[in-house]
């Protein structure tokens, strides 16, 4: 009985913690679909490990260890997913309800963010995590990881609030 | 933070698409059968190929070292036959026709901090390091003054234990 309480308490808060952690998988990924399969990968190890569902740094370390690897197995797909990731390339478009062109923009804007601020905002806005919590799992300090953030929401103000 | 409240709530306003059905019971059914998923984990592997560079590194080296040793070997065979006879009577040299190991640096070039990681086997997270290193070794040849060095690129992965995570 036990057991399927636990079951039922992990399915909830995976339920919970499934959009933001696709969005933030999706940063190395193009498709939905390795997306998903990453973050489920993730949440099997952890759930097979009995760590804590609370312990969000290492659950987002671990999406980005996976995300990681799996494109650093296979050159053909690095290659073609470090297009993704860089700066100057097409990347991967947020997976968002947009409402209107404003929020289209901010979302195209988002894309347009260097990768490492992009991953420090995805995690901050949309995953709530804390800025140790951050730094723990990207294994940065919390300064680093509040200048990414402010660098990015500063380049975000430039874009739809020019002075 | 406060320059960029307004920017923030525009952000927070962006609303994530949801997840499909057929996701959530697919994690459902994985998290609840052991059997299900455990092939699709993906294990990092790049440990056993960091060992590659190196290990070709030094078989070359060894390549080079017999061959240079079978050169040296004959070279000296002729100039025995050559000085055979009243010669031969001369006192020899004490030093070994051989080459020997006079130095071997490693260059730290770069270290990279990768994050926390899961490793087989392992309980909890390690956090890894990446090491990409140069290394060089030296042999000289005290008889002849002939020296030797091979230098190579390698790339070490250290895992360090986290605790308190």
């Amino acid at each position: 009985m036990e057991n399927v309480a636990i079951h039922e308490d992990w399915r909830s808060r995976f339920s919970e913690l499934a959009p933001g952690l696709l969005l933030f998988a999706r940063q190395w990924v193009r498709s939905r679909a390795d997306a998903e399969d990453i973050v489920q990968e993730a949440f099997v190890r952890f759930w097979r490990r009995n760590h804590a569902i609370t312990n969000r740094a290492l659950l987002y370390a671990t999406v980005r260890s996976i995300a990681l690897d799996l494109i650093r197995r296979d050159s053909r797909r690095a290659r073609r997913e470090a297009e993704a990731v860089s700066e100057s390339a097409q990347v991967v478009e947020p997976e968002f309800e947009l409402v209107d062109e404003a929020q289209s923009a901010l979302a195209a804007a988002l894309d347009r963010l260097p990768h490492d601020q992009r991953e420090v905002l995805v995690m901050k806005i949309w995953n709530e995590l804390t800025f140790a919590e951050i730094a723990s799992a990207l294994g940065i300090s919390q300064n680093t990881a509040a200048s990414r953030y402010r660098y990015a929401l500063a380049a975000l103000k430039k874009i739809f609030q020019p002075q | 933070m406060n320059d960029f409240s307004e920017i923030e709530q525009e952000l927070k306003r962006l609303r994530l698409a949801q997840p499909s059905h057929a996701f959530l019971v697919r994690v459902g059914q994985a998290i609840a059968d052991p059997e299900i998923g455990e092939d699709k984990i993906i294990w990092p592997n790049r440990f056993r190929l960091n060992w590659i560079a190196p290990g070709v590194g030094v078989a070359a080296a060894a390549l080079f070292l017999v061959l240079a040793q079978i050169r040296t070997q004959r070279g000296e065979k002729q100039s025995e036959r050559i000085t055979q006879g009243p010669a031969a009577t001369q006192p020899q040299s004490t030093s070994p026709n051989q080459f020997i190991p006079t130095g071997a640096t490693q260059v730290v070039y770069n270290v990279r901090d990768e994050g926390l990681h899961f490793t087989d086997g392992s309980e909890g997270p390690m956090r890894r390091l990446r090491y990409q290193t140069r290394q060089t070794l030296q042999w000289r040849n005290a008889r002849t003054g002939e020296s030797l060095r091979v230098s190579y690129p390698s790339e070490e992965v250290v895992l360090i234990p986290i605790s308190g995570q």
